[in-house]
């Protein structure tokens, strides 16, 4: 980030980081960004590569014979 | 319909129709549980077969304070990871230091590509995504996917994985930054340095 960022903001961008990003955005933060280019890219860019898991990494069934084993492992009946 | 308390009652009575029934509901959830945190199958078999067996013998144990996938989350994730611990131990690769996540906090600053869900049917792409995730500890792992792939709340995911919210709050920002790095270097979004 080019120009100097206090603790204080980047601590609360680590928090938020860490944090729901629906939740309301601590209104320091989002000040911030309205300046601050680099921060708003960077942010961004965390909230684009979750995006992207979510898409990719998205609910399987349990296959048929994994089903199967399954149950037949805990002697239950699958019916 | 029959509430779920009262099918774990019968489930403890040893009514084997009730126990198919609580298998079922929660089968799906688990299996992909295992595999977003084993990536590959024949681990997350695993995984389901031996989070259901412990389902069974210690159902007596579920206080009913949580819920009930949040208790067979806990039992999942934990056979989940000291599998993968232990895998790393059999393969030598433990890793004495854990990435420099404070190194990454705001290391690559140019914007990313527009539209980037179209890269999604690119296979070198889906691979990227895959082998960024088979890189990130197990720890941070976990946390990323109860929160942002299972959408556990903060408190449900240290529920979990028995940790506190502060760390679980402190893990995943280290994942979502470390997943992160990863993808801007196979985006080629590698910028100026802070």
């Amino acid at each position: 980030m080019k120009h100097q960022h206090d603790e204080k903001i980047m601590n609360k961008i680590a928090e938020q980081l860490g944090a729901d990003f629906n939740a309301e955005v601590i209104a320091e933060v989002a000040e911030h960004m309205r300046e601050c280019p680099d921060c708003k890219i960077y942010v961004d860019s965390v909230k684009q590569t979750i995006k992207l898991y979510r898409v990719t990494e998205s609910e399987f069934s349990v296959p048929e014979d994994v089903s199967d084993r399954l149950f037949k492992v805990l002697k239950l009946d699958n019916r | 319909m029959i509430k779920e308390a009262e099918i774990i009652r019968m489930a403890l009575n040893g009514d084997q129709s009730a126990q198919t029934e609580l298998v079922k509901t929660h089968s799906t959830r688990i299996y992909n549980l295992g595999l977003r945190i084993m990536r590959n199958e024949e681990d997350a078999e695993d995984v389901l077969q031996e989070t259901f067996i412990t389902m069974l013998n210690k159902l007596q144990q579920f206080s009913g304070k949580s819920s009930l996938y949040t208790w067979l989350y806990r039992i999942a994730t934990n056979i989940a990871l000291q599998k993968l611990r232990e895998k790393k131990r059999l393969e030598a690769k433990i890793s004495i230091h854990e990435p420099d996540f404070e190194a990454l906090r705001g290391s690559q600053l140019r914007e990313w590509p527009e539209h980037l869900e179209e890269k999604i049917n690119d296979e070198q792409f889906r691979n990227c995504l895959s082998v960024a995730m088979e890189d990130l500890p197990e720890n941070y792992r976990a946390v990323f996917v109860l929160r942002d792939l299972e959408n556990l709340s903060t408190k449900e995911a240290a529920g979990v994985l028995e940790i506190s919210e502060a760390n679980v709050k402190v893990r995943l920002m280290r994942a979502r930054l470390f997943l992160r790095d990863k993808l801007a270097h196979h985006l080629k979004c590698v910028g100026e340095t802070r």
